[in-house]
């Protein structure tokens, strides 16, 4: 089966391929490895651009295979990682706060433990009490269950409704959004209990590692990331081939004609929204402790659209498209806003690229939707490939 | 907008040199001093004038002939108000740039996301925004009031001289305005205001429709107690606020607001004329009248332009870089823990006169302006007080009056006061 | 040394200041309270300078109020007006006029509270004053600091008024200040029973003043005018509280106290017979703090029977501070209907302001109930059009600085402007992905960003201001609850106009009847003689250009900023969906649900309105997932599938 399946996917292999080699020559100019030639924070910013390259391949498949534009999937990607955050924060101030009473004279009770974390958590937002959201945050297992199943079940319910009353399309789209954005306003809100528009800070900081420098923690969240990478890449692989990838291919070019032909569309569809939410809730568990901060900024509908933005560029329908697509355009977004890369003088003008990488990232955008649809991964079909007859 | 945090480390830094007029001859490297303001995204409006301000003050530094015998070297950086991207800065100027020290950020989140890098690689950070306190770190000095140094002394001008009894507490739904209306509410009762009397209300940024509230807010007065706004409202939701309160014709003789984030800056984006007499609250206005002040203005002028304003937060790094200077000549080097231990004490006058001196909690002390909004869209300095201790733990909410920040002979920044014990070395982030 | 001297006269001056002609010296008597004046020290200065009888005494207090007195480093105080360095001044006392240079002079600012003082201090004078604006100045200083002292001059003044408005201002105040400090019981309850059916602020204010209450507790009978007795029982914790700040009782025991007497009672390492170790256990500290309580060693600890036993032995009141119970009666009764009016008329303003959101919802919408609702076309960059045409506003305002002038150049300006853009896009973007309309949307949405960028880079980040012409500054006030601003009312009527325009152009046009043709079946329109790209073309310029006429309104009520546009995108499309597409009256429909909805939830929890906005736009979702196809459905073949 394995073997089939490569066989039919060789891009599959390259890509696997091409990661090992990546992650290893990375790993090799660590500082964790000695010769830093890569810089902590650098590797950091790999690492992350791995994740997003993994949210990037979900969203993909959710828009490149089965049509539905969603512009909810960095909704799902912050909500893994409010739920990861959640547990390092309340472990790395358990920590501190069991410390601190260590020296009491009486020891402490459990309700006295919890009144010092929530003091200690919320009292930079004004607040001391545990909110109801927190209930699991004690627990590693059910903070990491709820990466999954947090996003999945959201996905699951809003699927549901939307699929089965046949929203679809734009109207879709807009619907998904509009999610996106009472997510984020909700998670805005003070009163909801994730310390509002501050959000999750200090998550670098893994509890139980405090020995560990940065350095290492990095490289092996970056190989934590390069392995869900891969694993995602395979997984997605593997659905969108054989007969279930090509219903849901069906279903993106027409629908009406895959219902007719006795195919149950709302339950394909739900299958790959759903799946693709989970492990977008993955990656941003991944992401958000190499970033050390997660707050509700980040899941404004405006990071779902760049999502999108990216995986149109790359290239939609092939999953290595996602990945390029994530990649090229994310670092060379931060390259750009970063202020370091040079300014071209015109003359009469001095073009700063802080101010104009935006706009030129808007217009290649329409660019590419307009003369490009297939994206930079189209360069991939000009190469001559043996008994290619496509 | 979020633009991903991916940037190549070895291009990352801008790096501006600022030649002196002076040769440096003793000293074979440069001391780097590392500007951590955003120069794009949405605090780019704020920050850039911060980043600016930290060039001139570096350059008027190597004029004077450096520090050390040793040209001073600023490395700017752009986090681009993404505030993962400072922490990633932050952590590049201290491992690839080696920066000696730390001028920037300006949102409390932002602060909150360098806390554990700058804590983890013992960097040094001046911080120079008003903010809500509850915090206390040992590598960042906080130039920026605390809320005793803005928002208690403002509401005991309201309740002392404009007899003010019934407080509508508005605010943007976030961490400075949440933490700054919980201390007040508790300061409030503590004054003997009922907790009826006390109406608080949290909107969005960048919030439009301000009918209700408005309205809300007129009604207050139907017991016929002296009714007054205090705003800790951000940004350009300040326009919309003051635009309903002008035509809805309440004066300030009738309803006075008085804000604490409301400066030369914001009032630009509107008209002033129907709004005269209402009130902010600061540690500085360009209208301060003293020599210091004037010399200050006139550099800015000169060095930035002619049309372009001074604020609170300009003489927060004012005080802040001539205490660091003066801390790192005294230490004799720049090393983080000599200067932090050199910093204590340290003296400088401020710009509105006086004497602003850094206490061991790394808070300063600093006089409080309250000024009336004047038709050109200046302020009208009406009070001024002695200077206040900042105090990074509030002494008006119950959780944290038992704790106390005392780096100098305590060496713990959140000392709990009850239990004699010291509840944590890093800050809470 | 001349200072000294100076004070020296002074005091010579003063003690026969009743005598005095001149007001400098009664000024440098009080010199420290009227150059650095505070609300609690200002009173004395007040009245000696009030008290002097002297005619130039008005003329100073008004230019102090007006910060227009100036203090010389000797001392002496002179009325001056600021010309850049120097002041031209006028002496108190003899109005001989000179200029001086401003460095030797300090100006005197008292802050808002000294002023409305010296506002009452200025009333005895200028209620009788020819002057109109200074009798209307002195009587909004009574409405502000209502005593009973001025009574009887405003009640001189009344019959002497000739301006009707103010004499009328005149008598409801005079009813106001009756009411609560009349002498005579009669009279005063004659006043309140006519407030009964006053809903102003004012008013109710007064009542409320007459009704203020003491709270108190105690053992015996309470006596006096009782407003009312309370159940202890309905707040345990809070009537505990009480009678423990009374010290009826002793305070009930924290978690924290607990702690601290089982620390302060450790026996070689145990608590009662108890280890240390064992002490993590609530319940174990309980039972060791009772063994401890019953050798004596610490208090008793208060139960909640313990509690509600010393509660029930008491009477929690609150008690007037009126004594005549007639008097609060008859101003409970007013107070009562008062309220019943008001909560009418809060309603009636609610409905207002939901109204209005309404129509700044249905304005940001209605050009995208063209371009999305009629064509099917995805225009992510129509808030941008809405910036564009508030940034025009701006524009204009910056060359023709008359507002009214410049606001009616603006509007048509406005939708030249984005008519222009709309039409650019469509040719150039939006017609080769006619079929596409994922793609549409990706690609508009890349337009935004560009056009975002791009005001960002001509106007900055920072807001512009866009003013209002005054006569749409204020506000239509109907009674002191309802009101509502003018710019309101004309974002309400331009909504209305545009509403009527487009169903006029749609249903009794050319236009219309080639749109709705081209929209159904572009094949046989154009089969029919008409051109689908022209009309394509119009339809999205208009509705583009609708759209830059809104953001002109919206600029005048809110902001001006690049980021405006976002904040209404997915509001706007919200709108269009939930309305019916297709249908100009679903968006007005929709407009309406959701402005009346996001009022509706504000009023439920006033307190935070980012969850009124959250719950309303998860309550779209979930209308939108039950009825698909909006409020209004299509029905038939023009619902297209």
């Amino acid at each position: 089966m394995q073997n089939t399946f490569i066989a039919k996917n060789p891009s599959v292999l390259w890509f696997l391929l091409g990661l090992s080699l990546f992650t290893v020559i990375v790993s090799i100019c660590s500082e964790a490895a000695g010769t830093a030639l890569i810089s902590t924070s650098f590797l950091k910013t790999l690492g992350k651009t791995l994740c997003l390259c993994l949210v990037a391949v979900a969203m993909d498949v959710v828009w490149g295979y089965c049509g539905i534009l969603s512009l909810g999937h960095f909704a799902f990607f912050g909500i893994g990682g409010y739920a990861m955050g959640m547990w390092l924060m309340y472990d790395r101030t358990k920590d501190i706060v069991v410390a601190s009473l260590e020296n009491n004279i009486l020891p402490a009770t459990m309700d006295e433990i919890t009144d010092a974390i929530g003091a200690q958590i919320f009292g930079v937002v004004g607040s001391f009490d545990f909110p109801l959201i927190w209930a699991f945050s004690h627990s590693l297992t059910l903070q990491l269950l709820a990466v999954i199943l947090v996003p999945g079940l959201l996905a699951l319910v809003f699927g549901w409704l939307a699929f089965r009353s046949r929203v679809a399309g734009v109207y879709l789209s807009i619907l998904t959004q509009a999610m996106t954005l009472a997510l984020s306003l909700y998670f805005f809100q003070n009163d909801t209990g994730l310390r509002g528009n501050n959000g999750l800070s200090g998550l670098q900081n893994i509890p139980g590692l405090e020995t560990v420098s940065q350095a290492t923690l990095s490289l092996w969240f970056f190989w934590a990331s390069a392995v869900a990478l891969a694993a995602g890449y395979l997984l997605f692989a593997w659905m969108t081939s054989g007969k279930f990838g090509s219903v849901v291919r069906a279903i993106r070019d027409n629908e009406a004609r895959v219902r007719f032909l006795g195919y149950h569309v709302e339950s394909y569809k739900l299958c790959i929204f759903t799946t693709t939410a989970m492990v977008a809730g993955v990656a941003g568990a991944l992401y958000y402790p190499q970033a050390g901060i997660i707050n509700p900024a980040e899941i404004a509908p405006m990071a779902s659209i760049y999502l999108a933005v990216w995986v149109a560029i790359g290239g939609r329908g092939r999953l290595y498209g996602a990945v390029i697509g994530a990649a090229v355009v994310s670092l060379m977004s931060s390259w750009f806003t970063g202020g370091s890369a040079p300014d071209i003088n015109l003359g009469i003008y001095v073009v700063q690229w802080t101010d104009w990488w935006l706009m030129l990232l808007g217009l290649t955008f329409v660019a590419v939707t307009l003369f490009f649809p297939k994206g930079i991964g189209g360069l991939f079909d000009l190469i001559p490939r043996k008994g290619d007859r496509r | 907008m979020k633009l991903r945090s991916t940037l190549l480390s070895t291009l990352s830094a801008s790096v501006l040199c600022v030649a002196g007029s002076a040769a440096f001859a003793e000293c074979a490297n440069p001391i780097k001093v590392g500007v951590l303001h955003s120069l794009s995204g949405s605090m780019a409006i704020s920050e850039t004038t911060l980043k600016d301000a930290m060039l001139m003050l570096i350059e008027q530094q190597n004029a004077k002939g450096g520090l050390l015998g040793c040209e001073l070297e600023a490395v700017v950086v752009d986090p681009a108000s993404d505030w993962p991207l400072f922490a990633e800065k932050a952590r590049e100027l201290l491992t690839v740039n080696e920066v000696d020290v730390i001028f920037g950020n300006w949102t409390s989140v932002s602060r909150k996301s360098v806390l554990p890098v700058i804590e983890e690689l013992n960097g040094l950070l001046f911080y120079p925004v008003q903010y809500e306190g509850e915090e206390s770190s040992k590598n960042v000095f906080y130039t920026g009031a605390a809320p005793n140094q803005q928002a208690i002394p403002a509401t005991d001008y309201f309740l002392e001289e404009l007899g003010v009894e019934k407080f509508a507490l508005l605010g943007t739904d976030y961490v400075y305005p949440r933490t700054t209306n919980n201390i007040l509410e508790s300061y409030l009762q503590d004054k003997g205001i009922a907790a009826d009397d006390i109406f608080v209300n949290y909107t969005p940024f960048g919030q439009s429709d301000w009918a209700t509230i408005v309205a809300d807010v007129v009604a207050l007065g139907e017991d016929g107690k002296q009714v007054g706004v205090i705003s800790t409202i951000n940004g350009d939701a300040n326009i919309g606020f003051y635009k309903e309160l002008a035509a809805t014709g309440i004066s300030a003789d009738d309803i006075p607001v008085v804000a604490f984030s409301v400066g030369e800056e914001e009032l630009s984006g509107l008209d002033t004329s129907n709004l005269v007499g209402h009130l902010a609250a600061w540690n500085y206005f360009q209208s301060a009248e003293s020599d210091a002040n004037t010399d200050f203005i006139a550099a800015w002028k000169a060095f930035a332009g002619e049309e372009r304003v001074t604020n609170d937060p300009m003489e927060a790094h004012y005080i802040g870089f001539n205490m660091w200077v003066n801390a790192a000549t005294e230490a004799g080097t720049t090393d983080v823990d000599a200067v932090r231990t050199a910093m204590y004490g340290q003296e400088f006058p401020n710009l509105t006169g006086g004497t602003a001196v850094m206490l061991p909690n790394h808070h300063l002390a600093k006089p409080v302006l309250i000024g009336e909004i004047q038709a050109d869209g200046q302020f009208d300095i009406i009070s001024q007080t002695t200077e206040v201790p900042g105090d990074a733990w509030t002494d008006f909410l119950t959780a944290s009056a038992v704790l106390k920040s005392d780096w100098k002979d305590l060496g713990c920044g959140m000392y709990n006061v009850e239990t004699e014990t010291c509840v944590q070395l890093t800050s809470n982030y | 040394m001349r200072s000294a001297l100076f004070a020296l006269m002074l005091m010579i001056c003063s003690a026969s200041a009743a005598t005095a002609q001149n007001l400098q010296p009664i000024l440098q008597s009080h010199a420290t309270e009227v150059t650095n004046p505070s609300r609690g020290s200002v009173g004395e200065a007040l009245d000696a300078i009030t008290g002097s009888g002297l005619p130039q005494a008005t003329a100073f207090l008004e230019q102090w109020s007006e910060k227009n007195i100036w203090q010389r480093d000797d001392g002496v105080f002179f009325i001056g007006v600021a010309e850049d360095e120097t002041l031209a001044l006028t002496d108190v006392d003899t109005r001989a006029t000179s200029t001086a240079p401003k460095t030797d002079f300090k100006q005197l600012k008292p802050n808002g509270g000294v002023r409305r003082l010296i506002g009452t201090a200025l009333v005895q004078f200028q209620l009788i004053d020819p002057d109109l604006t200074r009798r209307e100045t002195a009587v909004a200083s009574i409405a502000r600091r209502p005593e009973a002292a001025q009574l009887a001059p405003l009640l001189a003044s009344i019959d002497a008024e000739t301006d009707p408005a103010l004499r009328a201002r005149k008598i409801q105040l005079a009813n106001f200040l009756s009411a609560r400090f009349a002498d005579d019981p009669t009279s005063r309850i004659a006043a309140i029973n006519s407030l009964a059916i006053d809903t102003s602020v004012e008013s109710r204010a007064v009542l409320n003043q007459i009704l203020t209450v003491k709270s108190d507790v105690t053992r015996a009978q309470p006596e006096g005018n009782i407003a009312v007795i309370h159940d202890p029982m309905d707040a345990p914790y809070a009537y505990y509280t009480t009678l423990v700040d009374a010290s009826l009782a002793p305070a009930k025991q924290t978690a924290a106290d607990i702690k601290r007497a089982l620390e302060a009672n450790i026996v070689d390492g145990r608590i009662a017979g108890f280890p240390l170790t064992q002490m993590s256990d609530p319940d174990t500290r309980k039972t060791a703090y009772a063994a401890l309580a019953a050798d004596g060693l610490v208090p008793v600890l208060i139960t909640d029977e313990l509690r509600n036993a010393a509660l029930n032995d008491h009477v929690f009141y609150d008690l007037y501070d009126e004594p005549n119970a007639d008097i609060t009666a008859a101003a409970q009764a007013a107070l009562g209907s008062v309220t019943s009016r008001v909560a009418a008329a809060q309603v009636a303003d609610l409905t207002l302001d939901a109204l209005s959101l309404a129509s700044i919802f249905f304005l940001a919408a209605i050009g995208l109930a063209i371009t999305f609702g009629v064509m099917g076309v995805i225009n992510m960059a129509h808030g941008e059009f809405i910036m564009m045409g508030a940034y025009t506003g701006y524009v204009v305002q910056l060359f023709v600085p008359n507002y009214t002038a410049s606001l009616i150049i603006a509007l048509p300006l406005a939708f030249a402007v984005t008519f222009g853009a709309g039409v650019v896009m469509e040719r150039l973007v939006i017609r080769r992905l006619y079929h596409r309309p994922l793609e549409t949307l990706l690609a508009t949405f890349g337009i935004s960003i560009a056009l975002q960028q791009i005001a960002k880079n001509i106007f900055g980040t920072q807001a512009r201001p866009l003013t209002s012409p005054d006569w749409l500054a204020g506000a239509w006030v109907f009674n002191d609850v309802i009101q509502i601003s003018y710019i309101r009312i004309a974002i309400f009527v331009l909504a209305l106009m545009f509403l009527g325009l487009i169903i006029y152009i749609l249903k009794r046009t050319r236009l219309g009847l080639e749109v709705r043709a081209v929209t159904q079946n572009p094949g046989m329109a154009s089969s029919m003689g008409i051109d689908p790209d022209r009309i394509n073309m119009m339809t999205f310029g208009l509705g583009s250009g609708i759209a830059g006429i809104a953001g002109v309104a919206i600029g005048l009520y809110a902001k001006v900023t690049s980021e405006m546009g976002s904040d209404y995108i997915v509001q706007s499309f919200m709108t269009v969906v939930v309305g019916g597409v297709g249908n100009v009256w679903g968006t007005l429909a929709g407009a309406t649900m959701i402005g009346f909805g996001q009022k509706g939830i504000e009023w439920l929890n006033p307190s935070n309105t980012l969850a009124a906005q959250t719950y309303m736009i998860l309550f779209v979702i979930l209308f939108i997932q039950f009825r698909p196809k909006g409020i209004v459905a299509l029905k038939g073949r023009a619902a297209g599938d």
